[in-house]
């Protein structure tokens, strides 16, 4: 890795190289994290074998590659690198990027990069400080481990999508790939890792992800409460729906309110909040009622509180809960529309959490941005999503040292 | 009553994180943050109140027996920490504090904004003389804004951050949405946390000097709502929430089937490629179940691949391919058809309880996922068995201990790490600053 001198940095990970075979949703969502950290994340696909997510719901029905509204968020920040692995040509080029970067993503099942000849004794063998962060479904070893996965496999496997949903009924479960954000997640975890162990004794290594692995470890006390006290979470009472039986407390749930299909929620955590809780909601007079009169007893009588509140709420819109109750000091929201979200919600706005930067197709890129200021390292949208093969071009003859002469034939060949 | 023990925390075997020193002053908002960094090596002092966290209190507890050293939510975001129980309202326990991050690495916090500030211990007080500081705030909201003092809860963040709005039934009428259990606005939160004071640790490897993050719960969960905001920044339209599967524009086949056993899968991607529609047709027909499927018809909607699957997903036709699978799946163990499908190359999982998955060989033998944790307090030579690494690296391994009982490293950290004598001590324990 080149060692920057200077100690004005542009991203926290400036001068990391990534080969980025990964695609679809959760490798993507590693490798934007540590583009968004500064990281050189190099995105490799060709003309055959292109991320999926190219193709998914393209902005005005084109048959265009760069189109996707999902992809365009996910893929910021990186280059496009076409390129053949397949052809003999083409892995000598891989390898010899190889040579000239820090880590490699892919989230293929588990023995793509083998078949291709380029597990990670391969890439040791190419470049010993090499890490190799591999996200499969089931892991890379074990009785399984050829089982694959998508976001809802392993999130119902794990046991995350039993824990959704209201008792007696079936599982709501998530209702988009939360492990795909979060195997993602685990991913860049896992790399910036290694990454520091790197710079304290100069070895690489292979992570070995599995999507179903990375779920499971969200489920921490429920493994204990079954190992401990051998009660499982599969029984009459669970899953919790909207309430906290872990803490004991109420008011803690959704609530209707005006216009249609429209919730609030709130969650009254302390004696204090219910007291500020009550005022706000004008002193009615079933407050005064013993069966309310403590935590301990609001939480036993839940069910008539929860009918006695819904008549308060359902007068209001949910922002007028949330302004109300957050105005009294009691922890109270809206469950927001994706519409309030971009377009109303002040915080937000405030935050700049929607970005946009020119697209050469889209006019604009709109993108969530980083959840988070960094004082010495801030985040900044240097680049949309890249269009397929934009930086090809750029990468064989800055990079792989392609003459322009062969830069012609890797096109006509297509092996790039 | 479990047996206070002073204990020096087990040594470590060569972590990831291992020489890095985390002061966390943390609760359920930022807690995961510590124990990810803790169980791949490094070294966290958590700070807790007099009597301990909060958390503490949280359900359930080891034999349902609530004692503030017995709640196994507290262990499950608590392992590989010690404990230094300190009032940091008074200005002796601000000193230590200060003395500690005055050679530490890291301190993360989740106090409502301006509240460390307040006593002295913004990032500023604390990295002069300590410039390679990184410090990590992790609030509801964020540092500055006009919700910035707002309170919040898991619940809370859950529905500002737009992911209840996608979860929950379409096929139950007037119910609400759903939020998953398991304090996954805190965690998906912490994971960016996490994320921020890595990338800030690369960093200073080569700049020398730390900095200061704010990190925000309703911006992570903001940003992580897949398709939600993608689809209404460029098509102008909200998702709908639908039972057990993803949020839509418009309305999917439901992917949740009932086996025969009463048990719950998730299956998908029925048309996306003709060899697969082939296979799973196949195997169908030998239980005698495929009925009309085998037309070809449904070869054509399974040649368009993803776009056919797309494009059909409203057809008469697709919906009476679902209800034939269905029928399939409702004659045979969720056990055959998951391990069937999974042969077959198609990404169907069972629905579990989590578990569950102490029982499946392939996580519990051949994976080792889950942990056997020492817990001497407990009783000579008892360990209990914790969910295990969520990823494998081969070189610097993850590895935990028990979560500390209340205030275990008090003593040792005041002795060893500030330097503080044994009168140093009684003096604070008879000023209220700590128990001991």
């Amino acid at each position: 890795m080149p060692e920057p001198q200077t100690l004005l940095r542009k991203g926290a990970l400036e001068g990391v190289r990534v080969i980025d075979f990964s695609w679809i949703v959760a490798g993507p969502q590693c490798t934007r994290i540590l583009g968004d950290f500064g990281a050189d994340v190099i995105k490799i696909e060709n003309d055959a074998n292109m991320d999926y997510i190219r193709a998914s719901r393209p902005v005005g029905g084109s048959r265009s590659p760069n189109r996707s509204p999902l992809f365009t968020t996910l893929n910021r920040n990186k280059r496009s690198l076409t390129l053949n692995v397949m052809h003999p040509r083409g892995m000598e080029l891989i390898k010899d990027l190889i040579k000239k970067s820090d880590v490699i993503v892919e989230n293929f099942s588990s023995r793509v990069l083998e078949k291709w000849g380029l597990g990670y004794e391969e890439q040791k063998k190419i470049n010993p400080k090499i890490i190799y962060c591999s996200m499969s479904g089931f892991g890379h070893s074990g009785r399984d481990r050829d089982f694959v996965t998508w976001g809802p496999t392993a999130q119902a496997i794990s046991g995350l999508t039993y824990m959704s949903g209201l008792p007696g009924e079936e599982s709501a479960g998530w209702g988009f790939s939360y492990m795909d954000h979060t195997g993602g997640f685990y991913g860049t975890i896992a790399i910036m890792m290694a990454l520091i162990h790197r710079n304290k004794t100069g070895k690489g290594q292979h992570l070995d992800l599995s999507q179903v692995e990375s779920g499971i470890g969200l489920t921490g006390t429920a493994i204990l409460d079954y190992t401990v006290n051998n009660r499982p979470f599969r029984r009459d009472e669970m899953p919790p729906g909207n309430r906290a039986p872990e803490r004991g407390i109420a008011p803690h749930n959704t609530y209707p309110c005006k216009g249609e299909d429209r919730w609030c929620v709130i969650a009254v955590t302390t004696e204090d909040e219910w007291g500020n809780f009550v005022k706000a909601v004008g002193n009615p007079s079933w407050t005064t009622e013993e069966r309310f009169e403590s935590m301990r007893s609001r939480f036993e009588n839940q069910d008539s509180l929860d009918e006695l509140i819904a008549q308060w709420t359902i007068n209001h819109t949910p922002h007028e809960v949330f302004e109300i109750l957050q105005g009294a000091g009691v922890p109270a929201g809206a469950v927001q529309t994706p519409m309030e979200r971009a377009e109303k919600d002040p915080q937000l706005k405030h935050r700049n959490f929607i970005a946009e930067i020119p697209h050469e197709e889209l006019g604009k890129a709109k993108v969530e941005s980083i959840p988070m200021r960094m004082s010495e390292t801030p985040w900044k949208l240097e680049r949309p999503s890249p269009l397929l093969g934009e930086h090809s071009a750029e990468i064989y003859t800055e990079l792989l040292d392609v003459s322009p002469e062969e830069l012609g034939t890797l096109y006509e060949e297509g092996i790039a | 009553m479990i047996e206070q023990t002073s204990q020096t925390p087990p040594e470590r075997t060569g972590g990831a994180l291992e020489g890095i020193t985390v002061i966390e002053l943390c609760g359920a908002r930022g807690h995961f943050i510590g124990k990810l960094m803790g169980d791949m090596g490094a070294r966290v002092i958590k700070i807790e109140p007099l009597g301990g966290a909060m958390e503490r209190q949280i359900a359930p507890f080891m034999h349902d027996d609530p004692h503030p050293d017995r709640s196994l939510f507290f262990w499950a975001h608590n392992t590989s920490k010690e404990s230094l129980e300190i009032n940091i309202e008074a200005p002796e326990g601000q000193e230590v504090i200060k003395k500690l991050t005055a050679t530490a690495d890291v301190l993360l916090e989740d106090f409502e904004p301006g509240y460390l500030p307040s006593i002295g211990l913004s990032y500023e007080d604390l990295s002069y003389g300590n410039e390679r500081l990184i410090m990590t705030s992790l609030t509801a909201f964020g540092q500055d804004g006009p919700y910035r003092d707002y309170k919040s809860t898991d619940l809370v963040a859950l529905a500002m951050g737009g992911i209840m709005h996608s979860c929950g039934y379409d096929d139950l009428p007037g119910s609400p949405p759903i939020r998953p259990s398991g304090d996954h606005g805190n965690k998906i939160a912490s994971h960016y946390g996490l994320m921020g004071t890595l990338a800030a640790l690369f960093n200073r490897h080569f700049s020398g000097k730390g900095q200061y993050i704010d990190a925000s719960v309703h911006e992570a969960c903001n940003s992580t709502t897949e398709h939600a905001l993608p689809t209404y920044l460029y098509e102008g339209e909200n998702v709908f929430r639908q039972t057990g599967r993803h949020h839509s524009t418009t309305p999917t086949p439901k992917t949740l089937c009932k086996t025969a056993d009463g048990r719950y899968l998730i299956v998908f991607q029925l048309f996306n490629n003709l060899n697969s529609w082939l296979s799973l047709v196949g195997w169908m027909a030998e239980a005698g179940m495929a009925e009309d499927l085998q037309e070809e018809k449904y070869k054509d909607m399974a040649r368009g691949g993803s776009r056919g699957m797309r494009a059909a997903t409203d057809t008469t036709d697709s919906d009476h391919a679902f209800e034939v699978v269905r029928r399939f799946i409702a004659s045979q163990t969720s056990e055959d058809i998951y391990r069937g499908a999974q042969r077959l190359k198609f990404p169907w999982g069972q629905v579990r309880s989590p578990e569950e998955n102490l029982f499946d060989p392939h996580f519990a033998e051949d994976r080792q996922m889950f942990a056997d944790i020492p817990h001497p307090e407990i009783g000579e030579g008892v360990s209990i068995k914790y969910v295990g690494r969520p990823y494998r690296f081969t070189e610097s391994p993850w590895d935990a201990f028990r979560a500390p009982l209340v205030g275990e490293h008090t003593k040792s950290i005041l002795s060893n790490d500030i330097g503080y004598t044994e009168e140093d001590l009684n003096a604070l324990a008879t000023n209220g600053i700590i128990s001991y």
